[in-house]
């Protein structure tokens, strides 16, 4: 596999085209428009590069991705926990159901008023809430996991004796990975976005404080270079999934003959 | 090799019925036979006859709703551990997760062997199996017919008392059939007394007379003995010369004969109706 292929780009002249003509839309665009609400690509670029060498600009993209984690683990162990446990046992699938439909069709963001009254502004209420966002794509993907393993391999960890913890481990665990990852990707997304919002309320803001003030400021070209920063962070975190995929789930790709995308 | 008398049968069937709760309608009804210590039993019968239903219960996965399944005189209650199942769909029951050898190793967990005992335990019946040199590799990289051995050698690694088979060969081209018959003959041919029993559960009855010591002939459904007819034909067996005697050609056109019968008794009774 190149390099070229791992970062997606199998048609680099094409890619780079496909950029460019953007790049000369936008100019157009700002030709034409206010210069200050729509800044020139060259400001945009001159405004991102002085970000990226301003250590208190960095230190905000640290803790926004420090949150991210944060809230990306807890939610995502949350949602394989429980999705493995309502994949397993139909009572508890029976049991919780209505509960986890009700909780995925609320919009995460709507439970941020509530959590800043429970655990106030800061990372009390932006972690919790990205784990919130995060939780359930994973959980309903795990679930659905276990639930598509064969009867085949069900009956054959019945006649081998394989208690309920092992089972779960062992079988139904590699058995939903692959269904699990997918949820994964869904949620970093989701992560990102959340992160962002939730930064938007509350001091100590990271990128989406940063985006906030810039923009109350004024600051058009700076709000326009974090905007890139956000989507290049995006952007990294998406292949760097399809990376561990690739190298965990080779097994999976093998099986069905087909790479992910 | 045991102190029980050589009459007592691996396995006693006893008017064993099953009826589905969802519809009421039966799937085996009133079905008696025995499997002998060291026997090949084949069970044919049309589709939907409960075949599967049969061995789903002889392996303790579905329970009978009349009747009972005696293994060494003991009756069935959950999965035995003398009794190991191989399915028709190896990609479906094998581990893709796991190596070759891993998929073979898994059914010795918590079997009390060192980790070095169940590896070799592992590789020595996957050579039995005829695979050499594939325990690195994924089930996926086989062959179906390699992978349906894998699955044979997963079933087998335990020791089991009674390999079931649940219509093995149905997925694999006719070449890869035939030369998995002749391994399921070698395994059968090689194990020795209690573990040399085999109940192998198919639809094609060629298949049935050239494996079997004897063939359950069941009925269009709900699934009732209809016969059982003795094969007389001499081991070892051989894909040409055994399926061009005149021995095997009657007993399987007796076979064909009893199952047209029953089919022909059971549409002119629906016609009847």
């Amino acid at each position: 596999m190149t390099r070229r292929a791992l970062l997606g780009l199998r048609s680099p002249l094409l890619a780079i085209a496909g950029v460019l003509a953007a790049l000369i839309a936008w100019q157009l665009w700002a030709e034409r428009s206010d210069p200050f609400y729509v800044p020139t690509t060259t400001e945009i670029f001159g405004a991102a590069w002085s970000l990226w060498r301003d250590p208190d600009f960095l230190s905000d993209a640290a803790e926004s991705l420090e949150r991210l984690a944060a809230g990306f683990l807890i939610g995502s162990a949350i949602g394989i926990g429980v999705g493995l446990l309502m994949g397993s046992s139909s009572r508890v699938r029976r049991a919780l159901e209505p509960l986890v439909d009700l909780l995925r069709s609320t919009p995460p963001i709507a439970i941020a008023p509530a959590l800043l009254i429970i655990a106030g502004f800061g990372n009390g209420m932006r972690v919790p809430l990205i784990a919130f966002g995060v939780c359930f794509p994973v959980l309903l993907n795990t679930v659905d996991g276990v639930r598509a393993v064969s009867s085949e391999v069900r009956d054959t960890a019945s006649m081998l004796h394989i208690g309920r913890l092992d089972r779960t481990v062992r079988i139904y665990f590699p058995a939903a990975l692959p269904s699990i990852v997918t949820g994964l990707r869904i949620a970093i997304s989701v992560a990102l976005v959340l992160v962002v919002v939730a930064e938007f309320v509350g001091e100590g803001g990271g990128l989406g404080g940063y985006l906030e003030v810039a923009a109350a400021r004024s600051e058009f070209p700076e709000v326009y270079a974090c905007i890139l920063f956000l989507g290049l962070i995006g952007y990294v975190l998406n292949r760097f999934f399809v990376l561990v995929e690739r190298h965990l789930l080779a097994w999976h790709y093998g099986a069905v003959g087909e790479q992910p995308a | 090799m045991n102190s029980q008398p050589e009459e007592s049968p691996v396995l006693r069937v006893e008017r064993l019925g099953k009826r589905y709760a969802t519809d009421g309608t039966f799937a085996l009804e009133d079905v008696t036979f025995d499997v002998r210590e060291g026997e090949l039993l084949a069970v044919v019968g049309p589709s939907g006859c409960g075949k599967t239903t049969l061995l789903r219960i002889l392996c303790g996965l579905t329970k009978p709703t009349a009747g009972a399944v005696l293994l060494d005189g003991r009756p069935i209650v959950g999965p035995p551990r003398e009794v190991s199942l191989v399915f028709q769909d190896y990609s479906r029951s094998l581990f893709p997760w796991l190596t070759v050898l891993r998929n073979v190793m898994f059914p010795l967990r918590g079997s009390g062997l060192s980790k070095e005992g169940k590896i070799a335990q592992a590789e020595a019946v996957l050579r039995e199996m005829g695979l050499n040199d594939v325990g690195t590799k994924y089930p996926w990289q086989l062959s179906g017919g390699m992978q349906q051995r894998v699955a044979i050698a997963r079933a087998l690694v335990s020791h089991p008392e009674v390999l079931v088979l649940d219509e093995p060969f149905a997925s694999v081209d006719a070449l890869t059939r035939a030369e998995l018959q002749d391994v399921l003959l070698r395994v059968h041919s090689t194990r020795e007394g209690r573990a040399a029993t085999v109940v192998h559960v198919t639809h094609d009855i060629d298949e049935a007379v050239y494996l079997a010591d004897r063939v359950l002939v069941l009925s269009p459904p709900p699934g009732r003995v209809v016969d059982t007819i003795g094969v007389g034909l001499p081991r070892p067996r051989e894909q040409t010369s055994t399926r061009s005697s005149a021995e095997f050609l009657t007993v399987r056109n007796e076979i064909h004969t009893l199952i047209a019968s029953e089919n022909a008794l059971r549409s002119s009774l629906s016609a009847d109706r």
